[in-house]
């Protein structure tokens, strides 16, 4: 049978036939034709006992095909290049290898478990259910993490007198400003076409709500920002507004409004207790298939049966002969490893670039951050750490993790790489200075990990433009043959685990819609 | 089901000896856990990576693979702001003793890859002419003259040559006093007038050994 003479249609009720309205819910997902931002779907795959499948790299993507496959009966395999599982879900504890290039060395963090730093992902927001859904599932357990934090700061070095500035006073002033200036204007009536006086009255309500405006619609400072003095046993006293034309010409809205209104960074975020690597170590267990670590792939064809797999391990060359193969290679190695892929299937690999982060996590002796009233959320700075997260666990104890920088892309992940690791931390604690009194001396242990020189990664994902995702996205999500490539580089959440999940789901969906097409086929015979 | 299995592995290592007929894939080296490294960047068997900038190794020879690693380790290669690629090879280099330097280029000499493609759209014969002035050190045939220090540019990406050639050119690499062999290819670089001159001679270049 030919299946690229069939129309949608006609294949969506072959499908039916075969496996019934749950198979023709996945096809559709699978297709594109459904939202894939709604409840996960329901994988019901077709059991196919015997059949063998290979899978390339252990993060999450390759985790969550194993996990699937070897339930529906499939024979599974796992090879990993590097020492361990979980790929960029990653946790960093004392004794843990960072396994840099040319720079490889120990995490020194305290023995204690809430020291510990997250250098991949470390956030999940309510929408990604396909994550959740498989922390459900496998146990782990997830907290609360407090991404925005009213009493952390904004700080630009121009700006502000060059000292970091309260997020509370920033926000409660911006809202009061420009809710005065929407109070007038609704008050003069001035608009093309006027409200009428009803609408005029709601408005005028509404902007007194939303900047905390006086009753006469002016602003002069308010709770929002804090008290200056007072508010418990003696009255409250309100901090002065700053100056309008600062705040205007500070930078911090660039980025302020999107930073709590996108749904990705808006709070409440969720972590994984005790670290993210918690979801890898929860597929490991429910996972009964050979993950082999330290297994280099040295050549993948596709055959006329199925995958074949050539991977040196403990000193040999081994093969691993498959009847489907998952891939989550990054891309950007998949140009450095034989093949006998078609040309346009390898020109996506040669034609797209890795993406890069960076990331820096602090020690601190002393959790000095909850003195100034801050619990968790970010501290933004025009400096090139960029952002300084605080922990959101371990509250009250003596010592905590932060996030002391986080770069984003090649150009700024690349200023840190070139700097010798020692000189990262010291380059962290000088800036940090800038937000926090004496924040370099509180510096007990650092760890940087720049994902672009980290062994077997050498990148982040996929750095997409518009023009490589029109030229080779689609391209690269489809198979070639009975290989898939996978991971978060084959979606449009690269860097985001629920990337992963979502590629490992499409993968499996068009897998299962093959599996069940091939099988109704052979029924009638 | 199992005969036809062992089949098309047996097509597969029929087409594999094909490909490469002096060397099976059983025979190819395995790098030890500190040569790994190489291939994370420069790809199975060394085969160069475009997207990583890491170019193919295999068939370079010994001396100045050995030439390169110390090149980097001391720092006359890599560590100029705008050579990238150069960058992240040397700290690599760096951790190198001599002994491992000598281990690494014994690993990188017995690596077997397919010949790179060429990539480049030159003018031949503009390059041809270009070239004669290369040909003392590299050899008519860009085989190289390892009694003049000038390798052999055979098997090499051409997308790395041109890359080099600019270095060169612009005192990106053989800019550092002690680098003797990088000052004379810096000044040599300086014959080629622009990158379209560039383009020309490593097109000329790409055509040894297609006969």
């Amino acid at each position: 049978m030919n299946t690229n003479n069939l129309s949608r249609r006609r294949f969506l009720e072959l499908v039916g036939a075969a496996g019934g309205s749950t198979a023709v819910y996945q096809t559709s997902r699978a297709m594109g034709l459904l939202e894939d931002t709604g409840p996960v779907a329901k994988l019901d795959l077709q059991n196919a006992s015997g059949k063998n499948v290979a899978i390339l790299g252990a993060g999450i993507a390759g985790l969550t095909v194993a996990y699937e496959l070897e339930r529906a009966g499939y024979d599974v395999t796992i090879l990993e290049a590097s020492h361990r599982i979980g790929g960029r879900n990653m946790t960093l504890r004392h004794g843990d290898l960072i396994d840099e290039m040319g720079n490889n060395r120990i995490c020194n963090f305290d023995d204690e478990p809430d020291l510990f730093f997250n250098p991949g992902p470390a956030r999940i927001p309510g929408h990604h259910h396909r994550i959740l859904h498989y922390c459900k599932k496998l146990g782990v357990e997830l907290q609360i993490k407090a991404n925005y934090a009213r009493h952390a700061y904004t700080h630009e070095s121009g700006r502000f007198g060059g000292k970091p500035v309260r997020k509370s006073d920033y926000f409660a002033d911006a809202n009061g400003f420009i809710s005065e200036l929407l109070y007038k204007a609704v008050d003069k009536n001035r608009f093309d076409e006027p409200l009428s006086e009803e609408d005029r009255e709601r408005m005028m309500k509404f902007a007194t709500q939303l900047g905390d405006l006086q009753p006469d619609g002016t602003y002069h400072g308010s709770v929002r920002a804090g008290y200056k003095s007072g508010g418990f046993i003696k009255q409250g006293v309100h901090k002065s507004p700053m100056d309008f034309s600062a705040l205007l010409n500070s930078h911090h809205w660039e980025t302020a409004y999107e930073s709590i209104a996108n749904p990705e960074w808006a709070e409440p975020l969720m972590e994984a207790v005790g670290g993210m690597d918690n979801i890898s170590r929860g597929f490991a267990r429910n996972i009964r298939s050979p993950i082999v670590t330290n297994a280099q792939v040295q050549s993948i064809r596709n055959t006329d049966a199925g995958v074949e797999v050539i991977y040196n391990h403990s000193g040999k060359r081994k093969k691993l002969s498959a009847d489907w193969c998952f891939n989550s290679i990054p891309s950007h190695f998949m140009v450095g490893i034989p093949n006998n892929f078609s040309k346009d299937y390898n020109a996506c690999f040669a034609g797209v670039q890795p993406g890069n982060f960076f990331k820096i996590g602090l020690q601190m002796k002393e959790r000095f951050w909850e003195r100034e009233g801050i619990y968790g959320g970010i501290t933004h700075t025009d400096q090139r750490i960029n952002q300084v997260w605080y922990p959101s666990h371990g509250i009250h104890k003596q010592k905590g993790v932060m996030l002391g920088a986080y770069a984003f892309g090649a150009e700024e992940s690349g200023f840190f790489e070139r700097m010798s690791p020692e000189d990262r931390i010291k380059f962290a604690g000088a800036c940090g200075n800038n937000l926090h009194k004496g924040y370099s001396d509180y510096i007990e242990a650092g760890v940087s990990v720049p994902w672009g020189r980290m062994n077997h990664m050498m990148g982040c994902s996929i750095a997409w433009t518009p023009e490589t995702r029109e030229k080779y996205y689609k391209r690269m999500r489809a198979p070639e043959g009975r290989h898939y490539m996978i991971g978060d580089q084959i979606s449009y959440h690269p860097t985001w685990q629920e990337g992963a999940f979502a590629s490992a789901e499409y993968a499996l969906l068009d897998l299962d819609k093959r599996v069940r097409a091939a099988s109704a086929v052979t029924r009638k015979g | 089901m199992r005969i036809l299995k062992t089949g098309s592995v047996f097509t597969a290592t029929i087409l594999l000896i094909i490909a490469s007929p002096s060397h099976a894939e059983d025979e190819l080296p395995i790098p030890t856990d500190d040569y790994i490294y190489c291939t994370v960047c420069h790809g199975v068997q060394l085969m160069g990576n475009s997207v990583i900038k890491a170019p193919r190794l295999s068939d370079m020879e010994s001396w100045y693979v050995e030439r390169q690693l110390q090149a980097f380790k001391k720092g006359w290669r890599g560590t100029h702001d705008d050579d990238k690629a150069g960058i992240e090879m040397q700290p690599m280099a760096a951790t190198l003793s001599n002994e491992q330097i000598a281990e690494a280029t014994s690993f990188v000499t017995k690596t077997r890859s397919e010949l790179p493609v060429s990539t480049v759209r030159g003018g031949i014969p503009r390059g041809r002419h270009h070239y004669t002035s290369c040909v003392a050190c590299h050899g008519d045939e860009g085989q190289g003259n390892e009694a003049l220090g000038g390798p052999a540019l055979t098997g090499v990406n051409d997308w790395y040559l041109i890359t080099q050639l600019q270095n060169y050119k612009n005192g990106i690499r053989g800019a550092h006093p002690d680098d003797s062999f990088g000052n004379q290819m810096r000044a040599a670089a300086q014959i080629l007038a622009d990158d379209e001159a560039i383009d020309d001679v490593v097109s000329y270049i790409a055509t040894f050994g297609n006969d």
